[in-house]
């Protein structure tokens, strides 16, 4: 057996059965094995699409993706992919054809030093230097990619070791003894739930990652403490339940940066006070004790400094925490700005109006549909106005907010998960950052269904040109972009283009019940902003929330 | 503030890029580093002192994450005052 053929053997090892990628010179031994090697390989059209795909394919069943890429510039497009895989931790393991060992820093043809160029946004990066490394990199890899805090990890693997004889390994499989939960920890985090009279919990993307959704979701059930989201932690708790406001943060609703500023006890779990969620740090949650539950002890403190923390299996302490509290005041305030701050829907005129749009969508989807986005004020809506009952059923570029994303994104939740819906919601401006991918859908005839809302604009760019740069609209209005129903149907791809809200129902209808693939492309104002918004270095509660 | 840190790891090629890369873009200047490989060639050791305006244990947790260091420990300078005086 080969190098390369040892490889694909190693992939179904780890029960890979999918991967996604596109060749090139110094992978080519690699592709050979792939011929009939037994696992499927989904030609994408570009590297950042297959990445793309590998991200959505691992965030919509919780396992790992996998991408194949040459070196040089086919390794150089997977970066921005390996970057987005990197903020949102996703398990990613990606492979990469290096030029054969004795040409490795001669500037060689296509010769480029991805591992250098890939450790800032990887958790870890590989170069396999002999036969015998291969096997223990590749077991190392998925290893790492999927324990602790998930994330991207590159093995770049040399030509001539794709081609070499492989060494025969059979990975010894260390028997993990859980963490024993420090029982102290516990009781005070324990009391300072009991003792607080505005406890809120700060649901983070940590929890869908470390498949403690019904963990949570039991420990709301008998604590009964309200909560808010991070735009990664959408569908962690169920939309309906009752103290649950939604995101928070920049966009967040009204309720949720309220509650935030109130509580006196704040339990992040799984999230990171990053910036787009705390608005100005030394006034975010200004009277509150924090309890901070995270895998990662480099989160502990590194912006916000907390009262209490454990950095263990989130699947193990929620349970622990398990407790009753009374704090009926608080319940029912939160109640009233629940209905005080409800989304209004109510919109002037035949114009369509896009949260109105997506909140219609959202109650005809069928269960367990997967919303992939693209990255904009189109995001921002469908976080805001969509409801999603599991994370992997909200896919977001979130952490590096990477346009170009939804397309290739859905394509992977698509392969995962051929039965589910998947919906792609884009903006005129992404959908054009991945429209090769367009080529994959139609390769693989899959069924994914595209709601395009086109405003002619960079949506969110030109909105905050508008709020903070005197409407100098630089470079934002697209008034040229093509005929995007036109440009579909080369795809084999059919659709249509609604612009009054009389075509809605009828329009989202065929987009659901459409067979194959279709494209919704949906013309709405450019006039239309995306409320509440916390301005740049403002607190979450001085939110503007119109013109 | 200047911090003594005391770093173990494997020998491997890229070790310390990937930890200077880390001390960097951490908000870490490095104003002194010795390196050296065990006798046995398995280990690399490091001493590294490094100023910046934010806490050390910011460093430290972020270093002791890269796949292949083994120990991080500091000793901060006002921390070594404290032990001389
Ligand atoms: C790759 C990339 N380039 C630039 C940006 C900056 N950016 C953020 S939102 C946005 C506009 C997105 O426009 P569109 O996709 O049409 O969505 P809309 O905001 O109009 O809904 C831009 C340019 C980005 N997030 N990602």
């Amino acid at each position: 057996m080969n190098g390369a053929n040892f490889v694909v053997h190693a992939l179904k090892q780890h029960n890979i059965s999918q991967v996604f990628g596109y060749p090139g010179g110094a992978i080519m031994p690699l592709y050979d094995a792939l011929y009939d090697g037994g696992v499927d390989h989904l030609l994408c059209r570009h590297e950042q699409g297959a990445i793309m795909a590998a991200i959505g394919y691992a965030r919509s069943t919780g396992k790992v993706g996998v991408c194949i890429a040459t070196s040089g510039p086919g390794a150089t497009n997977l970066i921005t992919g390996l970057a987005d895989a990197m903020m949102d931790s996703i398990p990613i393991v990606a492979i990469t054809g290096q030029v054969a060992s004795h040409l490795i820093g001669t500037d060689a043809f296509q010769e480029i030093d991805v591992l250098g160029l890939s450790l800032a946004c990887t958790k870890h990066s590989f170069m396999v230097q002999s036969a015998d490394q291969l096997g223990p990199i590749i077991e190392q890899a998925f290893e790492l990619a999927s324990s602790g805090r998930p994330g991207p990890v590159l093995i770049d693997i040399p030509k001539d070791i794709q081609l070499g004889d492989a060494l025969n390994f059979s990975p010894i499989h260390a028997t993990k003894t859980p963490n024993t939960i420090n029982k102290v920890a516990i009781n005070s985090a324990r009391e300072m739930i009991e003792n607080a009279k505005k406890p809120l919990l700060y649901i983070g993307g940590g929890v869908g990652m470390a498949q403690a959704v019904e963990p949570l979701r039991q420990f709301i059930k008998k604590s009964k403490i309200p909560s808010v989201c991070t735009l990664k932690g959408i569908g962690a708790v169920k939309h309906s339940s009752p103290y649950f406001m939604g995101m928070v943060g920049m966009h967040g609703s009204k309720a949720s940066n309220f509650a935030i500023q109130e509580c006196d006890l704040l339990i992040a779990i799984g999230a990171r006070f990053d910036d787009r969620v705390t608005g100005k740090l030394d006034e975010f949650a200004p009277h509150a004790k924090v309890i901070h539950l995270d895998i990662d002890a480099a989160e502990i403190d590194k912006l916000r400094t907390v009262e209490l923390a454990m950095t263990d299996d989130l699947k193990q302490i929620l349970p622990l925490l398990e407790t009753t509290t009374s704090i009926g005041e608080w319940q029912k305030h939160i109640l009233k700005m629940k209905v005080d701050f409800a989304n209004r829907y109510d919109h002037p005129g035949d114009a369509i109006y896009a949260p109105a749009m997506l909140r219609q969508l959202a109650e005809m989807q069928p269960r367990d549909t997967v919303i992939c986005t693209d990255v904009g004020q189109h995001q921002m809506w469908v976080a805001q106005h969509m409801f999603v009952d599991r994370p992997e059923n909200h896919i977001s570029s979130s952490g590096l907010g990477t346009m170009g994303f939804g397309i290739p994104a859905a394509v992977g939740a698509q392969v995962a998960r051929p039965d589910d819906t998947v919906i792609a919601v884009s903006g005129d401006g992404s959908f054009m950052m991945n429209v090769q991918e367009l080529g994959t859908i139609k390769r693989k005839k899959l069924p994914v269904k595209i709601l395009l809302i086109d405003n002619q604009r960079l949506g969110m760019v030109r909105q905050w040109q508008k709020l903070f740069f005197d409407g100098r609209y630089s470079e934002t209005i697209l008034t040229d972009n093509p005929d995007f129903v036109t440009l579909a149907s080369a795809f084999d791809i059919p659709g249509e283009t609604i612009a009054t809200k009389s075509q809605l129902q009828g329009a989202l209808s065929r987009l659901l019940d459409s067979k194959g693939a279709y494209l919704l492309h949906v013309s709405i104002s450019e006039e239309e902003n995306v409320w509440p918004l916390v301005p740049p270095g403002a607190p979450n509660d001085k939110m503007m929330e119109s013109l | 503030m200047k911090s003594l840190l005391i770093i173990q790891g494997d020998n491997s090629p890229e070790l310390l890029e990937r930890l200077l890369r880390v001390v960097r873009h951490r908000g870490f200047a490095v104003q002194n580093l010795n390196a050296e490989i065990s006798k046995n060639g398995q280990a690399l050791h490091l001493t590294l002192t490094v100023c910046s305006e934010r806490k050390i244990s910011l460093l430290t947790k972020q270093l002791e994450k890269i796949f292949g260091i083994t120990k991080v420990a500091t000793l901060s300078q006002e921390a070594r005052v404290k032990v001389s005086a």
